[in-house]
């Protein structure tokens, strides 16, 4: 009686999240796919499921004139070195917001979270301004600047969230075990806070990988980033699908793969056995 | 050898005062527990003793020496928390060798201390086990165990038991005890359950809204409480109160106008005139069934335990609990009359002071040493 009433909802469900993820999964696979056809076939009027793979389209990304290599270390290092940064001081930020007790605590954290909530259209002129005044334009440091001016206050926010999560408890029992404040932290604090910096890491670096609008205004010859170089691909002769569906590929890829690690880390959360 | 002395500690939360001028004296090797309904500011007295808090205003003395300023690591003292606290991501010995981690001791005398702790509370099996892996009276063992590798001068307990169930939470009570023989420490122990109090400690420290109310023995706060709200916390079940007015006060005691006749309290009636109002208290313990008895009720519910029967009484408008023995064939609903000894009655002043007993109970001023060992 029981299994036959939830029978209908329960493929009802299945259903949705068969469409949901057909919905999500068919532009990455048909890109993945057709990153290894030859352009023909990618063009052709009838879309070819089985086909000679190539590597003809990566190959001449990386070897032609104009390679991707100084994009993709670009990207890596921008995206990289924001992300390290963001995540360091988020999570000194992020303890400090969590234990500290002042009035308007609340207050604070909310200002700091609502920097992130602007649109990027909002802050890029008055970026590129301030940029231009300090030289900042096509410089590596500069375009750290613009992405931790997003991911900080995001990493602040997640840092306090997950802070808050871990019970004062264990650092104090740390300090009354004869550690310092810092020892505390690193000790007992940190070790715990793995998932929490790790989330935050992957969630920050994928904000500066994909991003395409601050890399667009404020990086020059030496600075541009892989989304730049995929743009380039859009000439007004004509679009060469096969390298831009390849770029497709390399900007994506490592990060759907970030992403489920970010699940897993989400999903497992603190795992605090010892309180309670 | 480790004395604590408090000299009106006050401690302030953004303007709200949470402890109001608390005076503490705790000897050498003492077991001192702070009682008090949640929110009293026990746990907040303790942290302060323990320099996770800092005192708004007032003295922390151990040894005679002000540590108002000295931080939590180097006090010398060890905690076990409500939530055992201890660290998820460390095995058990390592969570019982962390202080010793951090002193920097010697692997090997390391390994040795923890295991000998280990023995003392039966951990030896469950040393290379995660806390996640441990039930709850284990986890509370491993708190207790890192504490005791510390060799403390002075251990504090905060709510260690409150998360056991009742049967584990006797078997600790015992065990705690037992620990505080063996080891021969001062330690200071919260709770809010007024029985972990009677049993453990040498001496009560009852609080109520950051105020200490009385200090005393569990024997003292029972037969000497100072006020209405020690005496109605301190016992189980809970005294009973009535209202009287005073007949007559002298040197000899106080006599109050009681339904069956007047009564004669052995107290000492300085400062009340007749006619004064007055609260009666009679323990339920101390009431008797007796067909000649001032005082009668009407039977709610009776609760047999086998040794003893507790009723519960209609007296007026207000529910009193008689404790009688196993075996009274009292029926629910029959019209009982009791009487008690007035010698174990107390009375208080509107304002809630006790009146000071003429006689000090025998057992009062005994120390739980001098009672030979365990009172448990
Ligand atoms: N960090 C704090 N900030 C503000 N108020 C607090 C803080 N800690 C405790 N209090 C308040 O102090 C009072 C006493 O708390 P506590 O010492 O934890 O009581 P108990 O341990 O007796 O239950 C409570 O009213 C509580 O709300
Ligand atoms: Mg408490």
């Amino acid at each position: 009686m029981n299994t036959s009433k939830r029978w209908l909802p329960h493929t009802f469900k299945i259903a949705l999240l068969t469409l949901l993820l057909l919905w999500t999964l068919i532009p990455i696979i048909w890109m993945v796919l057709s990153s290894f056809k030859s352009n023909d076939i990618i063009t052709a009027g009838t879309p070819r499921v089985f086909f000679t793979p190539i590597l003809e389209h990566y190959t001449s990304l990386f070897s032609s004139g104009n390679s991707l290599w100084p994009y993709l270390l670009n990207s890596l290092f921008i995206a990289g070195v924001s992300t390290l940064i963001a995540v360091v001081l988020g999570c000194m930020a992020g303890f400090g917001l969590s234990r500290i007790r002042i009035k308007g605590k609340q207050h604070l954290a909310f200002w700091i979270i609502s920097t992130r909530m602007a649109p990027i259209a909002a802050v890029i002129v008055p970026l590129y301004l301030l940029f231009r005044y300090l030289y900042l334009l096509d410089t590596h440091a500069g375009l750290i600047v613009a992405y931790l001016s997003f991911n900080l206050p995001f990493a602040i926010w997640l840092m306090t969230a997950f802070f808050d999560d871990l019970p004062p408890d264990l650092e104090e029992a740390a300090m009354i075990d004869g550690a310092t404040k810092l020892q505390a932290f690193r000790y007992v604090v940190l070790p715990l806070m793995t998932p929490g910096l790790v989330t935050t890491a992957i969630l920050c670096f994928i904000f500066a990988w994909n991003d395409y609008a601050f890399a667009q205004t404020f990086s020059g010859p030496n600075t541009q980033t892989i989304p730049i170089a995929a743009a380039q691909l859009l000439t007004q002769t004509g679009i060469d699908w096969g390298k831009l569906l390849a770029i497709g590929t390399i900007v994506v890829c490592p990060m759907a793969i970030a992403g489920l690690l970010v699940k897993r880390w989400l999903v497992k959360g603190l795992t605090l056995g010892a309180v309670k | 050898m480790a004395t604590l002395q408090l000299n009106n500690i006050v401690k302030d939360f953004g303007g709200t005062q949470v402890i109001k001028g608390v005076d503490l004296e705790v000897k050498d090797r003492e077991f001192v527990v702070f009682v008090g309904p949640s929110g009293c500011g026990k746990s907040t007295l303790m942290r302060m003793i323990a320099g996770l808090e800092s005192a708004t205003s007032g003295d922390i003395l151990i040894d005679g020496e002000r540590i108002n300023d000295v931080g939590p690591a180097d006090r010398g003292l060890a905690m076990v928390f409500q939530s055992y606290a201890l660290y998820p991501h460390m095995s058990v010995e390592d969570n019982m060798g962390f202080s010793m981690r951090l002193a920097k001791v010697p692997t090997a005398e390391r390994r040795e201390k923890v295991l000998a702790a280990a023995r003392i509370l039966q951990l030896e099996e469950l040393l290379d086990r995660k806390p996640r892996a441990l039930s709850g009276g284990q986890r509370q063992r491993v708190a207790i165990g890192r504490a005791i590798v510390r060799n403390p001068s002075i251990f504090l307990f905060d709510e260690p038991l409150s998360n056991l169930d009742a049967a584990l939470r006797v078997q600790m009570r015992i065990e705690l005890a037992r620990l505080h023989e063996e080891l021969d420490a001062t330690m200071i122990y919260v709770t809010h359950d007024q029985i972990e109090a009677m049993t453990m400690a040498d001496k009560i420290v009852v609080l109520q809204g950051g105020v200490v109310e009385q200090i005393g023995s569990p024997m003292a706060l029972y037969h000497h409480p100072a006020n209405l709200f020690v005496a109605g916390f301190i016992g189980s079940p809970k005294m009973n109160f009535l209202d009287v007015e005073i007949r007559r006060a002298d040197a000899e005691g106080v006599d109050v106008v009681l339904p069956g006749g007047d009564c004669r309290v052995p107290v000492e009636g300085d400062g009340v005139s007749i006619g004064d109002k007055l609260t009666l208290g009679i323990r339920p313990e101390h009431l008797k069934l007796d067909d000649q008895g001032a005082l009668t009720g009407k039977i709610l519910v009776i609760e047999r335990l086998g040794g003893t029967t507790s009723l519960y009484l209609e007296k007026g408008d207000s529910q009193w609990i008689l404790v009688a023995d196993g075996d009274v064939t009292s029926r629910v609903h029959d019209q009982i009359r009791f009487s008690f000894d007035p010698a174990c009655a107390h009375l208080l002043k509107g304002n809630g002071d006790a009146l000071p007993h003429r006689h000090r109970h025998p057992l009062a001023d005994i120390d739980r040493k001098e009672n030979g060992g365990l009172s448990v």
